[in-house]
């Protein structure tokens, strides 16, 4: 044990022991030299006695520094100086080598990364995997207990409708089953708010959580005190955690925020407590920046919380809180999930209120809640497997390749391995450095890797951030992963080593030596290592082929939604968001500084025409609310509320100002559009689309009808001026929605709060933005403006997925194919290379240059042409898996196909045919005299 | 320089490492004092190679049993300075015990008059 920690300690202090060495050495020969001199020899004569008395001082050099080490440790240094060597001695091949394995091993750690991101990394809190989220379910749309709320409810392939919202009064009742969980906790997320800290106006969004959120999660605070039960209720001070980001940048350090006064949305809050760091909600695709009770939602989101004096608590039928419970010791998830069921069904059966709602109730499961809720998740894991899987073909292509080019350097040095042989090297010793020359090619990739990971890594986040604003997810190169990357390319340094290595070793020695053609026709290891780098290339070529169609479909994917019939304009138009209603203003004002905004916004040079709505075209969700022909049957309890609903919301509805068709350029194919005159005090008008025209009023003409909304139990009855053609809303897949709308000015809908205006520019729509600030800043200076953008930027942004996804596919199978030709090169160069001399001798017996080359190519010709069978066969195989991300193209897409193979034919057919034809210009007599 | 002396001995496997601990048993000294001082009191019958000298120096340091230090010596130049450790002093005993019972059986071979078979 002392001998190895000496033996550890000199290793790290080899260049001082060398000097010792070195002074030690040299004072004995001084020593030695003295002491012949006593004897009366001549000084020089002395000196060179004393050395060679010494003998060969290298030697004992040598025998001296072998007792610091451990002899294996030596050689290995020397296999590793030998290989390094080799590899300097080789650039093209190391070049080629490293470069790909780097290419595999980093977009497989970077995409590794993003997986562990998304996926695998739990929340920063206490035994995470103690926590569980509670959805419900429902196979039944309509006729539901389910009459509206907040939030999202999304289709489950395994669940059907699916959701984690709940009712307060559920809440309440889950609370009352003790048995099940140690805490049960609520949170929703705040919408954007309006922020002012020391006179700084700024918008932020964080969370409402419940009284025993932070118990639950079993946080401590970084400074200050986190939320109790006693804040969450109604009419205690108001108060708000700040997370510890938000704490730094706005007070300088963690603690310096407690005690202070932050403005949100007009109203006074005392910041208690900051959260510890890392910890920024309980969605990882959402970074709260602060944290307030479920009750201040009153408060901060009258609109929404407060109207009908706090009805949203008591409604059983309204879903708007998520919550989460931290399991107790003893129980698992099966059983929490038994007990809960029982208890949901128990409490939502007293909320039908008609037999067909009692019929269709929902169900209750749970999800583990270690890695927080899954927003993201859900829509980008499915890509990021698949890319993942893509990745990791990449890294085979690579390793075969790495293989291939082994195998064709261990033909070429069977040589050198003889004499290895021959002069005594053990077999097991030659093995040894011929593995260590490929780990250490593996390390050089591997190391390359890495930086390419990083490279990826930011350029992925970067790009997401650019399109999405902020990406919440923070992707790093983090131990688990950089361990999977050294895994990685440890094993492929093993694996690709590993063939060659075994096949370099079994050389026999004496034909080797002779010198003869070092490629013994029938031998059997040149059987061997031939069919071996075939089957390689095979599989290249069918991987290639199979990232090549995969990659077709998505970018056709991509083309076909950029391509979707949107009904209004994309070109010209600028967007930005404002919220009055949080600066402090008022109804009926609030509407009046919306229109007065407008007029000054339409007065900028340069702008053709400005308008307002209460909400994007695209990019945000709809709004909803059932709307239907006077006198027509109502429906019963039809989905009413805003965001965003697979399926169930008959009628949209979008309030707009004067001027919104001609801004957007949406066609009226009959009547007017709004105008100034349409204010309260003007008859009620609206504007519908033909999809809602057709869904209600069938074949009768819509213009002068009048249709009746009816919205939190109020009715506004209006008259259709206008007629509209169909244009996307929400989404901008599928069939077109059915849409009314509103008049900005009327304010018969829900009362406005964020306004959307857009302006149509004569040129450049972002050359506008330092005049729309001034306006905005004239009109009022407390408020912000958000979400300044063409809208050609923010259609974008709905397929920022994507577009993500088809450009990583295509850059990932173009990575492919350079590998897979870069391999097809160097083993029809090698054959050529090997074949030198029967070459020349075919071209001096006549044989055509054209011939030549076909003799070269001949063998890469058959090979490729299987691989790519192979490919298209795989490729129709694994269709199914890969539908359900392709848009307006069928999974098996013969276009694609063909523009995959024939792009293959040409790579693969241009990476053979540059060392064939210079296998063609071979000179006779110099191949001859190669000999 | 002297003629190489018929009666030197080559030095036997394993034999170094006992003549060095001894020496070092009388005190710490530096390698060519080592060299010297087994010369000397072999009676100019035992040389060590330099070339063995220092790598059995160096295991014997690596396996604890001797610790070097530098210091001046005598004619006020830095020399590497060798002396047992309290692991080297028991090692000592052990090794000559071990050596003594093979020149005993050495001897034991050698002096024995063949008898005929």
């Amino acid at each position: 044990m002392m001998v190895f920690l000496r033996k550890l300690i000199w290793l790290f202090r080899r260049r001082t022991r060398e000097k010792d060495l070195e002074e030690e050495l040299r004072f004995h020969v001084e020593e030695t030299t003295e002491e012949l001199q006593l004897g009366s020899a001549p000084p020089d004569h002395a000196e060179l006695a004393a050395l060679r008395d010494l003998g060969n001082l290298s030697l004992v050099r040598e025998d001296t520094r072998a007792a610091w080490t451990w002899s294996w440790l030596e050689q290995l240094g020397q296999d590793c100086r030998y290989a390094l060597r080799g590899m300097r001695r080789n650039p093209l091949f190391t070049a080629m080598a490293a470069l790909s394995l780097a290419l595999g091993v980093g977009a497989n750690t970077a995409i590794a990364s993003f997986l562990d991101a998304l996926l695998l990394r739990a929340l920063p809190v206490p035994a995470p995997h103690r926590l569980a989220v509670l959805n419900w379910h429902n196979s039944f749309e309509n006729d539901t207990v389910f009459h509206g709320g907040s939030g999202s409810v999304y289709d489950d392939p395994k669940f059907g409708h699916t959701s984690r919202i709940f009712p307060y009064p559920a809440f309440e009742a889950f609370q009352k089953q003790q048995s099940v969980f140690s805490s049960l906790f609520g949170y929703l997320p705040t919408r954007n708010l309006d922020l002012q800290i020391g006179g700084e106006a700024e918008i932020a969004a964080g969370e409402f959580v419940s009284g025993d959120f932070f118990r639950g999660l079993e946080l401590t605070p970084a400074a200050g005190r986190l939320l109790l039960p006693e804040d969450d209720r109604s009419g205690t001070p108001a108060v708000v955690v700040l997370s510890y980001g938000f704490s730094k940048t706005h007070f300088g350090s963690a603690g310096a925020g407690v005690g202070q006064s932050i403005v949100i949305n007009n109203v006074p809050f005392i910041v208690v407590g900051v959260t510890p760091a890392g910890f920024e909600g309980v969605d990882p695709s959402f970074a709260a920046r602060f944290f307030m009770p479920v009750h201040g939602n009153v408060l901060v989101d009258p609109n929404r919380f407060a109207r009908g004096g706090g009805r949203r608590y008591v409604n059983p039928n309204d879903y708007w809180i998520e919550l989460m419970g931290r399991l107790r010791p003893g129980v698992n998830m099966s059983q929490a999930e038994a007990q809960l069921a029982t208890v949901f069904h128990g409490w939502v059966e007293t909320t039908a209120a008609t037999e067909p709602e009692r019929a269709h109730l929902p169900g209750l499961h749970l999800t583990d809640g270690a890695t927080g809720i899954d927003t993201l998740r859900r829509i980008y894991s499915d890509p990021f497997i698949l890319l993942s899987i893509m990745v990791s073909l990449i890294l085979a292509i690579a390793c075969s390749n790495i293989a291939n080019l082994l195998l064709a350097r261990a033909a070429a040095r069977r040589r050198e391995m003889a004499v290895r042989l021959g002069i005594g090297a053990g077999r097991a010793r030659v093995l040894r450095q011929l593995l260590t020359e490929s780990f250490v090619l593996s390390a050089l990739g591997g190391l390359l890797g890495v930086l390419v990971a990083i490279g990826g890594i930011r350029f992925l986040t970067v790009t997401l951030e650019n399109n999405i604003g902020t990406f919440p997810l923070h992707p790093g190169l983090n131990g688990q992963v950089l361990a999977a990357a050294a895994a990685i390319s440890a094993f492929t340094g093993l694996l690709f080593g590993l063939a060659p290595a075994l096949e370099a070793a079994r050389v026999d020695v004496m034909p080797s030596l002779r010198g003869g053609p070092t490629d013994q026709p029938a031998s059997r290891p040149r059987l061997l290592r031939l069919s071996l780098s075939h089957v390689l290339i095979t599989i290249q070529i069918a991987l290639s082929a199979l990232l090549l169609i995969g990659a077709g479909l998505f970018v056709r994917t991509l083309r076909n939604l950029q391509s979707v019939e949107l009904g209004f304009s994309r070109q010209q138009i600028l967007l930005f968001k404002i919220n009055a209603r949080q600066a402090g203003h008022r109804d009926p004002e609030l509407t009046m500084f919306y229109r007065d905004l407008q007029r000054s916004l339409a007065s900028i040079p340069g702008v053709r025409s400005a308008t307002v709505s209460n909400s994007p075209l695209v990019g945000e969700g709809t709004w909803g609310s059932p709307v239907i022909p006077l006198g027509a049957p109502a429906p019963e309890h039809p989905p009413d509320g805003h965001g965003s609903f697979p399926r169930g919301l008959n009628t949209h509805i979008l309030t707009v100002g004067p001027d919104f068709f001609s801004t957007m350029q949406i066609p009226l194919l009959a009547g007017r559009e709004f105008d100034e005159r349409d204010d309260p005090g003007s008859p009620h008008v609206a504007i519908v689309n033909q999809a809602w025209a057709q869904a209600n009023l069938a074949d009768r003409n819509p213009m002068g009808q009048q249709i009746v909304l009816e919205t939190n139990g109020k009715r506004q009855q209006m008259e259709i001026v206008g007629v509209a053609r169909n244009a996307r809303y929400g989404d901008i897949k599928g069939a077109y929605p059915a849409v009314v709308y509103m008049a900005f000015w009327q304010n018969l809908y829900v009362p406005p709060e964020e306004a959307t205006y857009a302006l149509r520019a004569e040129r450049d729509p972002l050359a506008l933005a330092s005049a729309v600030r001034e306006i905005v800043r004239q009109a009022d200076s407390r408020i912000p403006i958000t979400g300044l953008k063409t809208q050609a930027a923010m259609i974008d942004q709905t397929m920022t997925g994507e577009t993500m996804f088809a450009r990583l596919c295509m850059g990932f199978a173009i990575l492919a194919l350079t590998i897979a030709c870069v391999g097809l090169y160097g083993t029809v160069a090698h054959t050529v290379a090997r074949r030198t001399n029967e070459i020349g001798v075919r071209i001096a017996l006549g044989a055509s240059r054209y011939q030549v080359v076909w003799l070269a190519m001949r063998q890469m010709a058959v090979v490729a042409s299987i691989g790519l069978l192979v490919g298209v066969i795989a490729a129709f195989g694994l269709s199914r898996p890969v539908e359900s991300l392709l848009f307006g193209v069928k999974p098996i897409d013969p276009p694609t196909i063909a523009v995959a193979v024939v792009t293959l034919i040409i790579a693969a057919g241009t990476a053979a045919y540059i060392p064939a034809r210079r296998a063609s210009r071979i000179e006779p007599i110099v191949a001859l005299r190669h000999e | 320089m002297p003629e190489r002396d018929s009666s030197r001995i080559e030095l036997l496997q394993g034999t170094l490492d006992i003549l060095i601990l001894r020496t070092l048993a009388a005190g710490r000294a530096h390698g060519h004092a080592i060299a010297k001082h087994i010369r000397q009191t072999s009676e100019e019958v035992l040389h060590v190679e330099t070339g063995s000298l220092y790598p059995a120096l160096h295991r014997l340091e690596a396996k604890g049993w001797i610790a070097a230090s530098w210091d001046l010596s005598d004619k006020g130049k830095r020399a590497r300075y060798y002396r047992l450790t309290a692991l080297g002093k028991k090692r000592v005993g052990a090794e000559h015990s071990r050596w003594e019972k093979f020149s005993r059986a050495m001897g034991l071979v050698l002096n024995t008059t063949p008898k005929e078979a």
